[in-house]
């Protein structure tokens, strides 16, 4: 007997549907074979699907058993075709009959199965819960239980968890009753990230706890420039103690990223704090943009409407750091590979440390730098003018006086604390989210506004508008950049809460260029 | 218990030889083999020459013989197959019977597949 049942495939943040063919023949010599493209963790699904039968004190029958995972020409991975092969074997060898009324057409199966007959956690639910409701209106999925919170936010599809394969057969039969999961509401708290430093605990720097406040406001790339030692790691590291929580529809887009790459944590229905992402320097090109033969998301789509920070940016290949371009300017990434061509999301916040030179200490007030010009112009160049174009914010992080450092005579009090900080980043945030509320496209923050939303959003006075000309001609702005430094000033207006972008909000928006 | 096994194969062979002939097969060759390989019945059935792997196994507690042919097996079945015809082609195919025997030889159950590959 023939069965048939709903399944997909995903490629990137798509999902195709896939239909696993049972067939139990009732004549030829016992075997289990497997085609459709299927890749190695396919393949071995016969002696999981075979031991998973057996051990859930089911029969697995000793027929021929072919399995074709249809489109043919689609390549196929992952163990997530477990469950419904081994529902395909019991349904066509005739031991489990489907109630009257059920709808196999509208009903998904996904999930990978254990030896003992219980199901693993598995990869990419979410995009099977989004792919059912748009392929049917009441649709159900029967999905591991332990994966299953991840598609109960999805609205429309009835999500069954399930334990054991047993239990599926249980339920099927209708001799045990399991609840279908409920949504989480909308107002669940969002937990806040512990960041591992307060910004009152560093001491000075005061324009770089600024410029991380504009970062954080309006998700624009920061740059930080200084010797070693002065604060560059704290300052990022205490960042996300200031990043905004995620919105309901924010975490739903990076959810989909995480449950793609398999990353969320058993039981996690979303992901519900804003990614940092702090990639070590020696990350390869497919770890950072994404890659492999069936192309997973890299660290630029992990840290999508989060930050990514690059600690030692000139220690990263070159080439590595040039990829992050077209990510930078469109806010996603295409992979193309031979299997095929997938896009992800990418829209981050990049902020980077920076030493001068190679030993560190250029332009330091009391040390002396040991390097050699040839060194130091070598080390500059691994930077290139593309990037630093791309990039909104400079900040000097300069040397400490010591007496800012002293234990018994500064006050944390005076400095300005994360608290506070987060709270004028939530305000302007607020601000943001009323501004682009009647966007057709998807804005979150100022600097994922395009050329035209630009001229469309940003007033400037025009005392702010001719101060602007001065610095372009003076400067030699590129294009880029001047749309740029209209954008940091209608986030640092927005910190001000002012309708318009004031000289003053231009000018300090001035302050941040390049230095490098 | 090697000796044993062989014994219990020649025996499982023989009955396999029984039962090919009440299906009308006409038996050609016994234990073929060479350096190769070996092949245990070479049969022909009206104008086929059948090439029979015979399996046996005593009791099914350690998986059913079935399993015990894979696709190593038949290759080297195909490979004898190939030498015994000289390269010729003819009509052929590739059978296997499976037994299963209780403890005192008796037969629990005979399968005869025909043209498994």
């Amino acid at each position: 007997m023939l069965i048939k049942i709903p399944s997909i495939a995903n490629i990137g943040l798509e999902s195709v549907p896939v239909d696993v063919e049972v067939d139990v023949a009732s004549l030829g010599f016992p075997g289990f074979t497997i085609v459709g493209l299927a890749s190695k963790a396919v393949e071995e699904a016969r002696e999981r699907v075979k031991t998973a039968i057996v051990n859930s004190k089911l029969d697995f029958p000793p027929r021929k058993i072919t399995v074709n995972l249809a489109p043919a020409d689609l390549p196929k991975d992952g163990a997530a075709y477990d469950l419904p092969m081994a529902l395909g074997v019991l349904l066509a060898s005739g031991q489990l009959k489907l109630p009257e009324g059920f709808d196999l057409t509208k009903s998904f199966f996904y999930g990978e199965l254990s030896l003992d007959g219980s199901l693993r956690p598995t990869k990419g639910i979410l995009l099977l819960g989004l792919f059912a409701q748009k392929c049917a209106k009441n649709s159900t999925i029967f999905v591991p239980q332990i994966s299953a919170p991840e598609a109960s936010v999805v609205a429309g599809v009835k999500v069954i968890p399930i334990e054991t394969l047993s239990q599926l057969v249980e339920y099927l039969l209708g001799q045990r009753q399991i609840e279908a999961l409920k949504p989480p509401t909308r107002q669940e708290s969002f937990e806040e990230r512990i960041a591992e430093f307060d910004l009152a605990e560093i001491a000075g720097q005061e324009q770089a706890k600024r410029a991380l406040i504009i970062a954080a406001a309006g998700g624009h790339n920061l740059l930080m420039w200084g010797p070693p030692g002065t604060g560059k790691t704290m300052l990022s590291r205490a960042l996300p103690g200031i990043l905004p929580p995620l919105s309901y529809n924010e975490a739903l887009e990076v959810t989909r990223i995480y449950s793609v790459a398999g990353l969320l944590s058993p039981g996690q229905a979303l992901v519900r704090s804003r990614p940092f992402r702090a990639p070590h320097h020696g990350i390869s090109a497919a770890g950072m943009i994404g890659g492999g033969s069936n192309p997973l998301p890299g660290e630029v789509s992990l840290a999508h409407l989060g930050v990514l920070f690059l600690d030692e940016m000139p220690e990263f290949q070159r080439s590595l750091i040039e990829s992050l371009r077209q990510p930078m300017e469109d806010g996603v990434v295409e992979i193309v590979r031979v299997a095929g061509h997938v896009k992800y999301p990418a829209s981050f916040t990049l902020v980077a440390a920076i030493n001068p030179c190679p030993c560190g200490y250029l332009g330091h007030p009391k040390r002396e730098c040991k390097c050699s010009d040839r060194q130091i112009a070598k080390y500059r160049t691994r930077i290139s003018g593309p990037i630093l174009d791309r990039v909104d914010l400079f900040v000097n992080v300069s040397v400490v006086e010591t007496d800012k450092l002293s234990i018994t005579t500064s006050s944390p009090e005076e400095r300005t604390s994360s608290k506070d900080a987060k709270k004028q980043v939530l305000e302007a945030r607020q601000v943001q989210k009323r501004r682009f509320s009647k966007e057709q496209r998807t804005i979150y923050t100022n600097s994922q506004m395009r050329n035209s939303d630009v001229k469309k959003y940003c007033r400037l006075t025009p005392e702010g508008e001719n101060l602007l000309k001065l610095a372009a001609d003076r400067f030699d702005f590129s294009a880029r950049s001047y749309f740029r430094l209209i954008k940091v000033s209608r986030t640092i207006a927005d910190l001000s809460v002012s309708g318009q972008i004031l000289p003053v909000h231009m000018a300090e928006a001035l302050q941040y260029k390049q230095i490098i | 218990m090697k000796a044993q096994n062989r014994q219990t194969g020649r025996l499982a062979e023989d009955m396999a030889v029984n039962a090919l002939i009440k299906k009308g097969f006409q038996i050609l060759e016994r234990n073929f083999n060479n350096r190769f390989g070996e092949i245990d019945i070479i049969a022909k059935d009206k104008n086929t020459l059948v090439f029979v792997e015979v399996k046996a196994k005593k009791g099914e507690e350690f998986g059913m013989p079935e399993e015990m042919v894979n696709r190593y097996k038949l290759q080297k079945i195909r490979n004898m197959a190939t030498i015994y015809t000289k390269g010729k082609s003819m009509l052929c195919r590739i059978d296997v019977v499976a037994i299963v025997l209780s403890a005192t030889n008796d037969i629990l159950r005979l399968n005869h597949y025909e043209n498994v590959v």
